[in-house]
């Protein structure tokens, strides 16, 4: 691994061609379109997602970066309260499952790009917190933050703008509509995620997690884990 | 480009050449007979083999109730995967998903000889990564004519086998199936093309000696995993497929 790989990291994470699974997700808005979510209101829910559900991720990814920094030279990493306090506050289980699978695609590749990384070495900490749990999403993504040398804005930004695409790129397949008009959902957004980029990166410790929780999607996700005909696994 | 062009071999998290179960793709367009011929090797090769399947389905889990239905391998040991609408995605520039039911499959119902993967196929330009699967049989069926073998591409041109499937209709949809396979067998230099009918228990067992003897070269570290390529025919001449398997649209 060479130095100097932040600001190309921040965008590889940022990037859906990024092959760790993201593409089979739909950030809930397959579920939220069964229940009748309309077109139109894309844009809002992706709105309320950056500033409840994204905002806890973005915030325990910072957390998971500063822990996979903040231990002092030689002294072990320990992931397990950022992972124990992010699954404290994802109360739907088909989320959680989703979190740890999109957490398992990106950490088969930090495996792959840095496997003597402490970093990624670390990451059996975070499982250990959880039994039964692999790795969250925002832990893993810390971790690689670590690895490729973000700041806490890059990677709380990076959770918070693949959090806003992830429902535009599923909108073009659920809903009929513009492409280009996808990516001006995204960038009317950009005070909310800038807004809930300030927030993650304000946070102190696990304790102080944002439980920035949403009812509705929880709900939508629970019946969406049943449904017959999907094409996104949550 | 992918980064493994053969198998994984450095990456910590796949050692190919230590894992006894041989990874089997099946891809071909829609309606060819894949979830049927891979019903067909359950039933014939689950009594030697341990075995499971994956399906990706693009709307539904249709191809592993279908499956299950059947009767013939345990019901967990199939399970189905979402695509996102991108069947071929899923099967070469983004596996995560596949890779991760193979991976808890093998792991669940350890030691497994034979995990089977059916692509949600969708047109004829799909094929596995390597970095998925040891190998691939392609699947087209007599019923969508006699010229599909000539259009090419790179399943029918370069997968470990070619099935030219439904052999049993061609009388009722006029084609020649002697002329399918050679036509194909033209287009593929020399690798193997079997007429398959369902009902045509000789045909069944040339299938099921083809998947026996990948097993063992598998096993033997003879068969390196080949990738077919996402694009139009190989530039590098007869035979240049065999030994780089990296197959690049030059
Ligand atoms: N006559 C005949 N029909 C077949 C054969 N194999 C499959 N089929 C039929 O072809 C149709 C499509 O098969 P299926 O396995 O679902 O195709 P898939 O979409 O490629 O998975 C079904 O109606 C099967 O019963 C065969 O060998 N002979
Ligand atoms: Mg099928």
């Amino acid at each position: 691994m060479t130095d100097d790989t932040g600001a190309l990291g921040a965008l590889l994470l940022a990037d859906a061609r990024l092959p760790t699974g993201g593409h089979a997700h739909s950030a809930t808005l397959e579920g939220a379109t069964a229940a009748g979510l309309t077109a139109d209101r894309v844009g809002e829910y992706v709105r309320a997602r950056l500033a409840t559900t994204a905002r806890t991720e973005a915030a325990a990814a910072v957390l998971a970066l500063r822990a996979a920094g903040a231990a002092p030279a030689g002294a072990p990493i320990d992931y397990g309260p950022v992972q124990a306090a992010v699954a404290a506050r994802t109360p739907s289980r088909p989320l959680r499952e989703a979190s740890a699978g999109l957490g398992r695609g990106l950490a088969r590749l930090a495996r792959r790009i840095a496997p003597d990384a402490p970093a990624v070495a670390a990451l059996d900490t975070a499982a250990a917190a959880t039994p039964g749990l692999r790795p969250l999403r925002p832990v893993v993504l810390g971790a690689l933050g670590a690895v490729l040398g973000l700041t806490e804005g890059q990677t709380a930004r990076a959770v918070l703008y693949d959090d806003a695409q992830t429902v535009t790129a599923a909108a073009l397949k659920l809903h009929p509509g513009d492409p280009l008009t996808a990516v001006r959902w995204v960038l009317d957004a950009a005070p909310d995620i800038e807004e809930s980029v300030r927030r993650a990166t304000a946070v102190r410790g696990p304790r102080d997690l944002p439980a920035g929780s949403a009812p509705l999607i929880d709900a939508w996700a629970g019946a969406h884990a049943h449904a017959t005909r999907r094409l996104f696994v949550a | 480009m992918p980064e493994t062009t053969t198998a994984p071999s450095t990456a910590p998290d796949a050692a190919p050449t230590a894992r006894r179960t041989l990874r089997l793709g099946v891809a071909g367009p829609v309606g060819t007979g894949k979830s049927s011929l891979i019903a067909t090797l359950c039933r014939e090769l689950s009594g030697e083999l341990a075995m499971a399947v994956v399906t990706n389905d693009i709307y539904t889990d249709e191809d592993a109730r279908f499956l299950r239905s059947a009767g013939v391998l345990d019901a967990e040991r199939i399970r189905a995967v979402e695509t996102g609408a991108c069947p071929h995605t899923a099967i070469r520039d983004d596996i995560t998903a596949n890779l991760d039911a193979v991976e808890d499959l093998e792991a669940e119902f350890a030691p497994l000889d034979l995990v089977l993967v059916e692509s949600g196929g969708d047109n004829l330009t799909a094929t596995f990564s390597p970095a998925l699967i040891d190998a691939q049989i392609f699947c087209l069926d007599v019923a969508g004519g006699g010229d599909v073998a000539r259009k090419g591409g790179p399943g029918i041109g370069r997968a470990d086998v070619l099935v030219v499937n439904k052999a049993d209709l061609a009388p009722y949809v006029g084609v020649d199936v002697e002329r399918m396979v050679a036509d194909a067998s033209a287009a593929r230099d020399g690798r193997p093309v079997l007429a398959v009918a369902r009902t045509d228990a000789a045909s069944v067992a040339r299938l099921c000696d083809w998947v026996r003897g990948v097993l063992t070269a598998h096993r033997s570290g003879a068969h390196v995993p080949q990738d077919p390529g996402p694009m139009a025919p190989h530039g590098h001449g007869p035979g240049a497929g065999h030994g780089h398997g990296h197959g690049h649209a030059s």
